[in-house]
């Protein structure tokens, strides 16, 4: 079972995410903010992680860099209400974004996606 | 291959933790300045390492060499290399250089172009600060205006990241570092071939970085490249030849790694902070020289193609051959089903080899026509966002590729 962690200052968002990924089989904890982001992810071991990123106290483009940093292929999704972020070019370090909506279909796409992506650790010929 | 055969080492380096190269051919004109910038690089942001600058260049009868000697670099030592004369090639370049960066036992290795204008010391902090942490490969990330690199947009971006499963924006963005450990990688690797040494040399060393699995970041530079920028539709030569001839050879090679791949992940961005994103200046196309360009195809191409595609693609592109101007459409299905087929045909011989890659210009014209149409009235950003849909496309249909090749 995947194990997601949702970090969003919102409270019934991340309420919402919580039940329906749990329905749908993940293992789902969350964050109700970016701080100390980094330990949660060294612990918990998270195999993907959804970012808000508008947050009251942080910016979730930063907190995107930080965890790329140090988690070279940690899939993350970015969640915003607006699309303007993408004008901002550290936004391609996510492996996806999506529209925050409470259809989740969209976002359960990019999770099955990005849960599936397989590029080789090791050279075969 | 090449062996270097000419170099000017008037300090005497001997050895060096950091090198940044400037390939050039007959850029005496514009030398200057990248030399100057990279030393300043040098000295601002790696005072504490041992440095040198190094032209690496096809023996210009220009004064080219004269120029990169005249350049201000503050001290920071230079070496001249060239190749014999008559041997032309940006790779038969780099590969005197990969092999004086392992002579010269650097650990640190940036690269810019000879004819940079918007280069500042910046860039070679961003190109080879990764490198002296965990990363081995750094490629470019910088805002290009939506027309300038047009076979990175249409072909090398999208195919390498739907092949290799990594995100690299750039990958033909012709500045770059790597580690001195990949440059043995590169002087070791038995792929090289004629296309490699002239413009096949970018798409070969970023493709062998993705399947080496070396960690790669790409490296934000902040101002957009400003060089000699090219009319897609007028200027575009042996180059296309030799950058999409070095990734349809590259898959026969890496078979058993791009099979494996499924969608793509992106890459470590290096480098942000540097303030406002400057916009690039435009780049004109000219949309009938490229619709010209794609309709002579069918007069000069419609038997190749015939052979290359199957039945299917084939008659797709008839059918957008006939569309009027105010309606053409190359819809980027077509696009990835026409290029999947077009490197399982180079992979299994079923024409020239250098026939099939001339056969695809025209296609590549239509295409691009059909980008520049659908892109009009967008800015840069959004113009990136269709880009990525595109790259997409060609992740969805890459189950087509498998099939293709198997047959």
């Amino acid at each position: 079972m995947a194990k997601i962690l949702i970090v969003d200052d919102e409270e019934h968002i991340r309420f919402l995410y919580s039940e329906e990924l749990t329905d749908e089989g993940f293992e789902v904890i969350t964050a109700d903010s970016g701080y100390q982001l980094l330990e949660r992810i060294e612990k918990e071991k998270p195999d993907l992680v959804i970012l808000d990123i508008k947050m009251v106290d942080y910016n979730g483009l930063d907190l995107l860099q930080d965890i790329r940093n140090k988690y070279y292929d940690l899939p993350v999704i970015l969640c915003t209400a607006y699309d303007t972020f993408k004008e901002d070019m550290k936004s391609i370090a996510a492996d996806f974004y999506v529209i925050k909506s409470f259809d989740l279909t969209e976002l359960k796409n990019k999770i099955k996606m990005a849960l599936e992506t397989a590029v080789p650790q090791s050279r075969e010929q | 291959m090449t062996e270097a055969f000419l170099e000017e080492n008037p300090q005497r380096v001997t050895e060096a933790e950091m090198v940044v190269a400037i390939p050039s051919y007959q850029e005496a004109r514009l030398i200057g300045y990248p030399t100057t910038q990279a030393a300043l690089g040098l000295k601002r942001y790696f005072n504490d390492r041992s440095s040198v600058l190094i032209n690496c260049d096809n023996n210009s009868q220009d004064g080219t060499k004269e120029a990169f000697f005249a350049a201000d670099t503050e001290g920071v030592p230079r070496i001249y290399l060239s190749t014999p004369p008559g041997v032309r090639g940006k790779g038969n370049n780099f590969r005197n250089l990969f092999r004086k960066v392992v002579e010269l036992k650097a650990k640190v290795v940036v690269v810019v172009d000879a004819d940079l204008k918007s280069i500042s010391p910046q860039w070679i902090k961003h190109l080879g600060e990764p490198l002296c942490n965990e990363f081995g490969y750094v490629a470019p990330l910088y805002v290009r205006h939506k027309y300038d690199g047009t076979i990175t947009n249409s072909i090398a971006y999208p195919l390498t990241r739907a092949l290799y499963g990594r995100r690299v924006r750039q990958p033909i963005g012709g500045d770059f570092g790597f580690s001195g450990d990949m440059a043995r990688v590169f002087l070791a690797s038995p792929t090289w071939s004629e296309a490699v040494a002239q413009f096949g040399i970018d798409i070969w060393m970023t493709t062998l970085a993705m399947n080496n699995n070396v960690p790669i970041c790409q490296a934000y530079m902040g101002r957009p490249k400003i060089h000699k920028a090219k009319d897609p539709g007028i200027e575009l030569g042996p180059m296309f030849s030799q950058v999409v001839g070095t990734i349809f050879q590259l898959m026969n090679h890496t078979t058993g790694y791009w099979m494996r791949v499924k969608w793509s992940k992106p890459t470590s961005i290096y480098g942000f902070g540097l303030g406002e994103v400057e916009m690039p200046p435009p780049v004109k196309v000219s949309e009938d020289k490229l619709a010209a360009n794609f309709h002579e195809g069918f007069d000069t191409c419609r038997e190749i193609w015939r052979r290359i595609l199957s039945p299917d693609i084939f008659n797709k592109v008839l059918e957008i051959g006939q569309l009027p101007k105010e309606q053409f459409d190359f819809p980027t299905q077509l696009w990835a089903k026409t290029l999947y087929e077009y490197a399982a045909s180079y992979h299994h011989r079923t024409v020239d080899e250098q026939d099939l890659l001339n056969s695809l210009i025209p296609l590549y014209f239509g295409k691009t026509l059909s980008y520049v149409r659908k892109t009009e009235r967008m800015s840069v950003q959004q113009a990136e966002e269709f880009i990525e849909n595109e790259c997409m496309v060609f992740e969805e249909t890459k189950p087509y590729l498998l099939d293709r090749w198997g047959e």
